[in-house]
C-alpha cells in the first residue's frame, strides 16, 4: 500500500519535473531570441521602446528559467541551523579589557599632564581640518538683505528691453529686471498694471507706484522662493504653484491663502524724463523667504 | 586526474584558507518567506542604479557653462543651456540606448526607495528591530536617508527647469534652519542661489561621497546580518534558537539570482515604455521661470505636501526670524525620523519594558501598541503625500485646491488618532480570537453542537500560518 503510493508520488514528481524542465527550456529559448533580436535593434539604429522590451524579454526569460529550475528541478529541502550565542560572555570582555589596559593603562595614570595635551593636540587637529570647510562657500554677508536694484536704474524685461507705463496692458504682468542683470534670480520682480484707484496701499508705498497704476513686487515667493508665476487677473491675486500661497495684489501682496506668512516685498518705482520706467531704490525688505537674522540691519 | 575546478579551488585554499569558511557560507540558511525578499530587491535596485549610473557618467557634463544647443531635439534647437542640461539632452536623444539607461536609471531609484520603505516597514511590524539587532536597525536608517540623498541630488542633476524650482525649494529648506542657516546653505550652495558651483558639487555628491557610504553601509548591513542570523516567523520546528529554512546554496542563491534577474527585467520594462522624467519638455532651468503643476518624485512628495499644508506662522525672537518653512521641513521630519530612528530604544522604555534577545518574530497584532504607531505615522506621511499632489487632486476631483488643503490640514489632526485607535482595536481582537485576518476561512473549523447550533474554532492556534 505505502510502496503504492510512493510510486505514485514519484511518478507524480516526475512528470511536474518534466513541465517544469519544458517550460524552463522554452522560457531560456524567449531569452536567446530576445538577445538576438535586440542585436538587431541595436545595430540597426535603437529604438527606446523596442530596446526596453527586448531586455526586459533577456532577463525575464533567464528569471524565469531559474525561477522553475529552483522550484520545481532543485527538491525542496527545508534545512536547520542552529544559532550560536553572540556574546563572547564576561570573562571574554574581562581578557579584552586586560589586553586594552595592559599595553597603555599605567602610563594615562601617571602621565595626566601629557594625556591632557595630547587630547588637547587632538582637537585642534580636529579644528584645523575644519578650516577647508569654511572655503566652500564666501560669508553670507548683506547678500541675502540687498538686490541689484538701486535708485534710478532702468526697468528692463528678461530680454533686456525697456519698460514704460505703456508696456503692460491694464490688468496684464511682466517679469522686471534691473538693467544690466537680467535674468537675476534675487532682483526679479512683477510689474503688474492694476486699474487706477484700485490700490489700497499706506501713503508712503504709494510714491513707489506710477500713476497709481504700475506696482512692482519681488517674483520670489516668501515661504519657499518658487518663482510667483501666476496672476489671477479677476481677483488681481498672484498664486505660487509651488505650494499655492496666495497674495492680493491690491493689499501691498499681503498672503491671504497658503503657507506664506509674509507679503512680497515691493519695489519702489519712478519714471524718468524719457518716460521710461527706473527704480527708486531695492526693495522695501528683504525678498524670498525668511532666514534667521532676516530682521536684523 | 583532477578537474580544473578541483585545481583552482586547491590554489586559492592554499593560499587563503577559504575552503571551511566558504562551505559554511553555502550552509547559511535562509527563511522562506517572500516578505525576506524585500530587502534583496532593494539591493538588485542598487546594483541596477550603480550600473546604468556608471553609464550615464560616462557621458554627463556636471557644469552650468553656457552653451547653444544644437541637436536633433527642434524645439530647443538654437536656445542657451547649460553643459549640463545640453549632456542631458545628446545622452536622451543621440546616444544609443541612452536614453533607455537614463529612464532605467530614474525607475531603479523610485522602486529602489519603495522596496527600502516596504522592508522597513516589514522590519518595524514584525518587532524585528528588537535585541540584539538594533545596530542594524540603525544602519538600515542610514541607508534610508543616504537613499533619499542620493534620489534627491540624481534628480537635480539634469539642470531643468523642474529640479532647478525643487533646488530652490531646498535652499529655502536650509535657509530655514534656526542660528546657522546662513552659513550652512552658502557653504552647501557656494553662496546666494543659484550660485555656480552647485551642480558639480550635486555631482560629487551623487556619484561619490554618497555611493561610497552607501555601498559601505550595506555591506556592513548584511555581514551584521550574516553574523546574528535571520530571526523567523513562529512556526512548527522554529525555537529561539534555530532558523529554518533553504540554505545559501542552492536553494536561495537560485532564488536570488531568479529575483535579481526579474527585478531587472520590470526596470527594464518600466525604462523602455514608461517616459519619466522627460526634462526636453520641461526646458532649462531660469530662475524666473517655473512649471505648474509641479511634482517631485514620489519619495519626497509628502516633504512638499508638508510645505504645502505648513501653518502660515513665522516667528521673531529677538529681533531673529524662525521661517514658516521650519515647522513642516525641519521641525517635523526631525521629530517624525527622530521617533523612527529610536523606536527600539522607545519601544523598550515606554511600552514593552523587554530587554529580551528576540529571533522570533511578531506578527503585526502581537504588538498592538507598536502596529498602531506604526499606521498612525504612516497615516501622517501618506495625507502630507495627497497634498503634494494636491494640485494633480483638484484636476481629477474637480476641486479646488484650498478646498482640499484645509480638509487635509484637519485630516492631518484627526486622522492618525482614529488610525491609531482603529488599528489598536483591531490587533487586539485579532489577538484575542487567534484568527489570521487573510486566512479567516481557511484557520477555522465549523462544528455542529448536539444542540444543532454551530460553533467555529480556529484549526490549529498555535501555528503561524507561514
Amino acid at each position: 500500500m505505502d510502496v503504492d503510493r510512493d510510486r505514485e508520488r514519484q511518478q507524480e514528481r516526475t512528470a511536474d519535473q518534466r513541465r517544469a524542465e519544458r517550460a524552463a527550456a522554452a522560457a531560456f529559448t524567449v531569452a536567446i531570441l530576445a538577445g538576438v533580436g535586440l542585436f538587431v535593434v541595436y545595430f540597426s539604429g535603437g529604438q527606446t521602446q523596442v530596446e526596453g522590451v527586448l531586455f526586459c524579454l533577456i532577463l525575464g526569460g533567464l528569471g524565469v528559467g531559474v525561477a522553475l529550475w529552483a522550484n520545481h528541478l532543485l527538491g525542496a529541502h527545508e534545512a536547520v541551523e542552529e544559532r550560536h550565542e553572540l556574546t563572547s560572555g564576561a570573562a571574554g570582555r574581562e581578557a579584552f579589557g586586560h589586553a586594552l589596559a595592559e599595553e597603555v593603562g599605567p602610563t594615562l595614570a601617571r602621565r595626566s599632564v601629557l594625556v591632557k595635551l595630547l587630547a588637547g593636540a587632538g582637537g585642534a587637529l580636529g579644528l584645523a581640518l575644519l578650516l577647508p570647510v569654511l572655503s566652500l562657500g564666501p560669508a553670507p554677508g548683506r547678500t541675502l538683505k540687498e538686490t541689484p536694484w538701486r535708485r534710478g536704474i532702468r526697468v528692463v524685461d528678461e530680454t533686456g528691453r525697456q519698460v514704460n507705463l505703456n508696456s503692460v496692458p491694464e490688468d496684464g504682468f511682466i517679469t522686471v529686471f534691473p538693467e544690466g542683470h537680467e535674468g537675476s534670480a534675487d532682483a526679479q520682480a512683477l510689474l503688474i498694471h492694476v486699474p487706477a484707484g484700485s490700490l489700497k496701499l499706506p501713503p508712503d508705498r504709494m510714491e513707489g507706484v506710477p500713476e497709481g497704476t504700475h506696482v512692482a513686487y519681488s517674483k520670489i515667493c516668501t515661504h519657499a522662493g518658487c518663482p510667483v508665476g501666476l496672476y489671477r487677473a479677476t481677483t488681481r491675486s498672484l498664486l505660487c504653484p509651488c505650494h499655492q500661497s496666495q497674495f492680493d495684489v491690491l493689499r501691498g501682496a499681503k498672503p491671504f491663502f497658503g503657507p506664506a506668512a509674509r507679503p512680497l516685498p515691493q519695489l519702489p518705482l519712478g519714471v524718468d524724463e524719457q518716460g521710461a520706467l527706473i527704480a527708486l531704490g531695492d526693495f522695501y525688505e528683504p525678498v524670498g523667504p525668511a532666514f534667521w537674522d532676516r530682521g536684523k540691519p | 586526474m583532477t578537474t580544473m575546478l578541483e585545481r583552482s579551488l586547491k590554489y586559492v585554499d592554499e593560499r587563503l584558507g577559504t575552503a571551511s569558511f566558504a562551505r559554511r557560507a553555502l550552509r547559511k540558511v535562509f527563511p522562506d518567506h517572500w516578505s525576506f525578499l524585500l530587502g534583496e530587491i532593494a539591493l538588485f535596485c542598487l546594483v541596477v542604479l550603480v550600473f546604468t549610473g556608471t553609464f550615464l557618467t560616462f557621458f554627463y557634463n556636471p557644469s552650468v557653462r553656457e552653451v547653444v544647443y544644437d541637436g536633433p531635439y527642434e524645439p530647443l534647437r538654437g536656445q542657451h543651456v547649460s553643459a549640463a542640461y545640453d549632456s542631458v539632452l545628446r545622452l536622451s536623444f543621440e546616444v544609443r540606448a541612452g536614453l533607455l539607461m537614463r529612464q532605467v536609471h530614474h525607475w531603479a531609484a523610485l522602486v529602489f526607495v519603495a522596496a527600502i520603505v516596504i522592508h522597513l516597514c516589514r522590519i518595524f511590524f514584525t518587532g524585528a528591530f528588537r535585541r540584539p539587532r538594533e545596530v542594524n536597525w540603525l544602519i538600515g536608517m542610514a541607508l534610508l536617508f543616504l537613499a533619499l540623498g542620493e534620489g534627491f541630488t540624481g534628480y537635480s542633476l539634469p539642470d531643468d527647469l523642474l529640479s532647478g524650482i525643487g533646488l530652490r525649494i531646498f535652499y529655502s529648506v536650509t535657509l530655514a534652519i534656526p542660528v546657522i542657516g546662513t552659513w550652512v546653505t552658502y557653504l552647501l550652495f557656494g553662496g546666494e542661489f543659484p550660485a555656480g558651483d552647485i551642480i558639480s558639487r550635486l555631482f560629487v555628491f551623487h556619484v561619490m561621497l554618497l555611493p561610497a557610504l552607501l555601498i559601505g553601509l550595506v555591506v556592513l548591513h548584511i555581514f551584521v546580518l550574516v553574523l546574528q542570523k535571520h530571526t523567523q516567523f513562529r512556526g512548527r520546528g522554529r525555537t529561539e534558537r534555530n532558523v529554518v529554512g533553504k540554505r545559501l546554496w542552492p536553494e536561495q542563491t537560485f532564488k536570488s539570482v531568479s529575483l535579481l534577474l526579474l527585478t531587472t527585467a520590470v526596470l527594464a520594462l518600466l525604462g523602455g515604455l514608461v517616459q519619466i522624467n522627460p526634462v526636453w519638455q520641461y526646458g532649462q532651468f531660469r530662475p524666473f521661470d517655473v512649471t505648474s503643476p509641479a511634482q517631485p518624485d514620489w519619495y519626497i512628495g509628502w516633504l512638499d505636501g508638508a510645505l504645502r499644508l505648513g501653518p502660515p506662522w513665522d516667528l521673531t525672537l529677538f529681533g531673529y526670524t524662525i521661517s514658516e518653512v521650519f515647522w513642516p521641513a525641519i521641525l517635523f521630519p526631525g521629530i517624525a525620523f527622530g521617533i523612527l530612528t529610536l523606536w527600539p530604544w522607545i519601544e523598550r522604555r515606554f511600552f514593552t519594558r523587554d530587554y529580551a534577545e528576540h529571533h522570533l518574530l511578531d506578527l503585526p497584532r502581537d504588538a498592538p501598541a507598536r502596529t498602531a504607531t506604526g499606521a498612525a505615522g504612516l497615516m501622517v506621511f501618506f495625507i502630507m503625500f495627497l497634498e503634494g499632489g494636491n494640485d494633480i487632486l483638484g484636476v481629477l476631483l474637480n476641486l479646488s485646491v484650498e478646498a482640499i488643503t484645509r480638509d487635509l490640514q484637519w485630516a492631518l489632526l484627526i486622522a492618525p488618532v482614529v488610525t491609531w485607535l482603529v488599528t489598536f482595536w483591531v490587533c487586539r481582537s485579532l489577538k484575542r480570537s487567534r484568527v489570521h485576518p487573510a486566512r479567516i476561512n481557511a484557520g477555522l473549523r465549523l462544528r455542529r453542537t448536539a444542540a444543532g447550533g454551530y460553533e467555529t474554532t480556529p484549526l490549529d492556534p498555535t501555528s503561524n500560518p507561514e
